[in-house]
Order: C-alpha cells, then structure tokens, then sequence
C-alpha cells in the first residue's frame, strides 16, 4: 500500500544547505503533519515528495519503489497548493476535471468522478461557477476536488488553510479529517500552525533549520518532547524555560538549583547530566497553578482572561525574561501584584546544554 | 474618487495636454483640411484656415489618379497583419522560455535580443538585401514580412516575458503535478490567462509593422503590385505635379481603419486588464 519512506535526503540550493538527513518512513493511510517555523524547510521537503524539486542526495520511496527520478503524475501523488492555484479562466467543473482532461478520459467518466468529488465535497450546485466567484472556504474545497478526483497514493497539502480566516479553519480542519478518514488515504500535510498539527496528525515531523528535531504522536511531542525546540514550539501558550544547575543526579531523580532560590527534585532519568551542569528546567503554562507558600514568586505584569482559562504573564526574580501561567478561569489575581506559583515535580522537563531532554519517568499519557 | 487636485491644478493639467495634443493631433487636421480644398487653393499666400470650396472630390477623384490605391491599402493591412501573426507564433514559445526555463546564457542571449533592438532597419538594409537576394525573396511579399518579424522578435520577447512572469508560478506546478506536460500547460493554463498580455504585444508588433513597412518596400521591392501604402502614396507625386490634396486624402483613408480598429481594440484591452482584478 501507500507507504512514503525518506533516507537520507539532503536538499542544497548552490551553497544554502535547506535539509540534512531527513529519515522518515511514513506508513500506508497515516495522517503526518510537516511543522516548524518559517524557513525550517518543510515546504521544500514536501515539495521534493511531490517531484516538483530534485533531491540532492538520499532516496524518496513510494511503496517500496525509488521515485527520485520519476514525474509527479508518475509517483502517484496529488498536491494542494497554499495558494489553491485554481485556474481563474475555467469554471469549477473544468478546474476538478483538469487532471482528467490531461488523461484524455472520456467525457462520461469525467462526468462521473467530478460528480463524486463536488458530491464528497458538496460542490454540486457550484460546478458552473468560475473560482473567483467562490468564497475561500468553497475555493479550498475546490482544491482538494481537483486532487481526489485522480485517486492518488499520496495527497501532499502545502498550508492549504492558511489564507483562511480563523473560523473557517476550524471548520475545515474537521473537514480535513473527516475526508482523511473517508479516503482512507496517505496524508502528508504541511503547516506552522501547531493547532492544525495536533488535531489532525496521527503523527508529527517537527523540523527545525532544515532537520528533523523529532518524528512522533501528537502526545508524545507533548509530554516526551525530545529536544527544548520541541518543548517549546509545541503547546500554547509555550513552555516557560528557566536556568538551573544540577546538584545532585541518578537514573531516577535529578535535583536542581534554580538561581540559588529554589531547588527541585524532579522524577527524570539523569544518567546524561552531571554535579555542575547547566541545565534549562521547562514547565508547561497549563501546569503551574497558585499557591499559598512556597514555589516561585511571579511580578504579574499582563493578565489576558479568556473566561475559561486566565493566562498571566509576568517576571520571576530579578530575571527580565517574561513567563507564562495558565491560570483557571476565576482565578484571583490583579495586575501589578506578586503571586507565588508552583507545580508537582513530575511536570517538570529538563534540557541539557546540548538542549537535548532528559527522560521523563512518571508520565503516563494515552496514544492512540 | 477624491479630488485630489484644486480647480487650479486641473486647468493646468488641462492646459498641458492641450499642448500636448495639438503638437500630435494638427498635423492629422492639416492632413484633413488639406484633402477637403482644391489643389490650387493649397498654394495660396497669406494661408486661409477656412476657405468656402471644401470638397469631398479629392476622395473620388484618388482612385482614378492611383489605380492601384485600394490594393496598396490591402497590402499595408496584409504585410502587417502577417508580421504581426507570424512574429506572435515565434514569440509566445520563446517569450515562455524566457519567462520560465532555465538554460545557460538565457540573460545574455536576452541582452543580444535587446542589442538587436538598437539597431535600426537602415543600418542593416544593404546586408539584409545581399540575403535575401540570395534566398530569391526580393520583389515579393516575403521581401516585406521576413525582415519585419526579424526586427520585431525583440520587442515581442521582451514585452511578453514581463507579462509571463506576473502568472503565478503554483498555478503552472499544479497542472505539472496533474501530469499536464509544458505544452499543455502552455496551451491551457497559460495562454488563456495571458490574453490581455498577448493584445498589448500583438497591438505594439501590429503597429511597429505598419510603421516599419515602408523601408522595407521601397528597398526590397519593386513589383508595384506588392507595395504597401506608404511606398504606393509616391505614385501621387508626378512628373507635371503633386496632388497633395488626394495623397492626404488616400494616407487618411489607409490609416483611419486601422486606427479604428485600435481604438476598438483598446477598450477591450482596458476591460480585460481590469477583469477579475475587483474583488478577486
């Protein structure tokens, strides 16, 4: 079946390397999500999937079969563009049909599968329209009806719902994923947009600077991040870093000493670290909470209540780095005044200089 | 639309292109007044703006001067016409791979195109007459129309690559992706969406071939039946006298449908670059 296997891929425009070492191997119907900041180089990478750029070096397989060489048509994948790049000159039933009309299929059967399309995509009575007469959820739609009606292996989505506005990209992320699952198809989806990355990924790339920083389940990236770039891109608000050094460390707890204040024993595999290291303690926003004794003390500076959840941003000591807490709803805080926060050791992450984590021991969460 | 001049600032817009338009516009109007009087009456000292013997006579009497003068204005229309269709099937290849392909020395060979424009016809009137020669093209239409669309490439090239390269390049990839080949892409996604991009350049190398014809005929041929207007307007000038006011007469009725045409043509022009540029 549809299986996308990567080795080694290295990608370099003249002298800019834009990918090192890619390895991924996606399996057959998997849902993977390409994300990382701009410039990481994840829309080359998907464009190299799509046969619209060369590999440098390494090996692209589509079912087992090596398609460096072979046209986009060949390798059996279709391509969404962030643009849509739907043809303005033809109306919505020709842009569905252009990939059959370049097979030279029969009228009928043109007739046939764009009828199936606009029906999965409810398009029927927009068919006789021209693109620029279409909103652009209905563009989008159009879009992905033009890379169905092929029944490809792949389908590659390059942001297709970044030039929407916020709502319709909710309504068309559950749209995505209901027609993930009707197609039953390989998805690869690239985005910078982590919400679009955690609710529809069966699995995650996250790349940065051109290689890959970790390959896993939306929860894994959450709760095991592997790295500090991906404990700190994935979840929102992000995760607040503060610096610390080791004093003591065993395979089963690492304590820490953070700006001679505060010290923690905290439930981490510490076989990596040593008495003296530097390290960044991370805690995620979501899991610091009030308390009466004890714990860091925060400046609040902004308070941004969202009703269910108040998210407060403040200075802890001395330090101008500004950090987060989501807070609930009701609770009961005033800009301007200090408030003490602190967290169960087990929520606690910790990055090695080389910013690499330390395993987390007592975490359990569910995959799917 | 705001004002965003002061009543002060209009008439002096106003009052320039007035000026403008006069130095461009009176010679026409000399032309017309000139075609409406009587041969004698052009010569009269002090000058007379307005006389009392206009007359359409000259209009009637051209055709019997110039037998041949309807077949000369064909002839202006069809050597330009045929420029205009053959420099727009070289171009619009050319013009893509300009825009798109990448190859070695594309910007120098790009530069040569626009070298080539430097030149003027008459630099290279008596080379290109020894080629043709040897071809056995000369006294023929092809006498005409071959050069035209040498001298007009360039133009065309340049002109149309612009125009290509504003097309958004993902439009291309998807139909790339959808298996199209670049051809077909050319053919389906990129002409139709280029067409007011192909009137701009079709109208300026139609032009440029209307201008440029008369060098060509009157050096490389002399079969009276293959001249375009402007070579076959000389056969107004005698050997007893000039009939100035049926020469005007004749270039006003050989250039005003062209004009026409292009004022016709224009609006349309307008319409499709305005097209789906409002709310897109």
């Amino acid at each position: 079946m549809a299986t996308l296997d990567i080795k080694n891929l290295a990608k370099s425009f003249g002298s800019v390397d834009v990918l090192h070492d890619i390895n991924l191997s996606i399996a057959d119907k998997e849902f993977v999500v390409f994300v990382g900041p701009s410039g990481c180089g994840k829309s080359t990478l998907l464009r190299i999937i799509a046969g619209l750029e060369e590999v440098t070096s390494g090996d692209i397989l589509i079912e087992g079969q090596n398609v460096n060489t072979h046209a986009p048509v060949e390798r059996g994948i279709s391509m969404v563009f962030q643009s849509y790049a739907l043809y303005p000159h033809l109306s919505v039933f020709e842009n569905i049909a252009f990939p059959l009309r370049v097979q030279k299929l029969s009228n009928s059967d043109v007739k046939a599968r764009v009828g199936r399309a606009a029906s999965i995509l409810q398009l029927q009575d927009k068919l006789s329209l021209k693109p620029g007469q279409l909103s652009g959820g209905q563009r989008q739609r159009v879009a992905i009806g033009r890379s169905i009606v092929r029944n490809p292996k792949i389908f590659l989505f390059d942001e297709p719902l970044s030039n929407l506005d916020a709502a319709l990209r909710g309504d068309m992320r559950v749209e995505l994923s209901q027609l993930h699952r009707e197609l039953n198809a390989t998805m690869v989806y690239v985005t910078h947009d982590q919400v679009e990355a955690m609710t529809m990924a069966d699995r995650i790339v996250v790349l940065n600077a051109g290689m890959v920083e970790q390959f896993g389940t939306p929860m894994e990236l959450y709760h095991r991040p592997e790295t500090k770039f991906v404990a700190g891109f994935i979840g929102q608000p992000n995760m607040n870093f503060l610096t610390a050094k080791v004093t003591a460390a065993s395979a089963q707890e690492v304590r820490v000493d953070l700006d001679g204040a505060i010290t923690l024993a905290l439930p981490l595999a510490g076989d990596t670290v040593q008495v003296g290291d530097p390290v960044d303690v991370g805690i995620r926003p979501e899991d610091l909470r009030i308390v009466e004794d004890g714990g860091f003390e925060m400046h609040v500076d902004v308070i941004e209540r969202l009703g269910g959840v108040c998210i407060v941003y403040g200075r802890i000591g001395a330090n101008e780095t500004r950090y987060c807490a989501s807070l609930a709803g009701d609770a009961r805080v005033t800009e301007g005044s200090m408030i003490k926060l602190a967290s169960d050791p087990a929520n606690f992450h910790a990055f090695d200089r080389a910013g690499r984590a330390l395993h987390r021991l007592n975490v359990s969460f569910e995959t799917e | 639309m705001m004002d965003r001049y002061s009543p002060l600032q209009m008439v002096g817009i106003y009052l320039c292109l007035a000026v403008f338009l006069t130095f461009i516009l009176l010679p026409f109007v000399e032309m017309f007044m000139a075609s409406l009087r009587p041969l004698e009456h052009l010569f009269r000292s002090p000058y007379q703006f307005w006389s009392d013997d206009f007359s359409f006579e000259a209009y009637s009497k051209m055709w019997d001067t110039v037998p041949l003068l309807g077949r000369y204005i064909f002839n202006s229309v069809f050597i330009s016409t045929a420029v205009t269709l053959i420099t727009m099937i070289l171009v619009i290849p050319a013009a893509y791979a300009f825009a798109r392909l990448d190859f070695p020395y594309k910007n120098a060979t790009l530069g040569m195109f626009l070298g080539v424009n430097m030149f003027t016809g008459a630099v290279l009137l008596i080379p290109l007459y020894r080629v043709l020669q040897s071809l056995g093209l000369l006294n023929s239409y092809w006498a005409m129309i071959i050069p035209g669309v040498a001298f007009l490439i360039p133009t065309g090239i340049w002109l149309l690559r612009s125009y290509l390269e504003k097309i958004p390049r993902e439009l291309e990839e998807a139909a790339y992706v959808d298996g199209a080949s670049r051809i077909y892409i050319l053919r389906r996604v990129v002409l139709p969406l280029a067409i007011p991009g192909l009137i701009v350049v079709g109208v300026a190398v139609f032009i440029g071939a209307y201008a440029q014809q008369f060098l060509f005929a009157i050096t490389f041929n002399q079969t009276r039946e293959y001249q375009p207007l402007p070579a076959g307007i000389f056969e107004f000038i005698g050997y007893q006298s000039v009939t100035w006011n049926e020469m005007m007469a004749a270039a006003l009725v050989g250039v005003l449908p062209v004009m026409l045409i292009f004022l016709f043509l224009q609006k349309y022009l307008v319409a499709g670059l305005t097209a789906g540029a409002i709310k897109e």
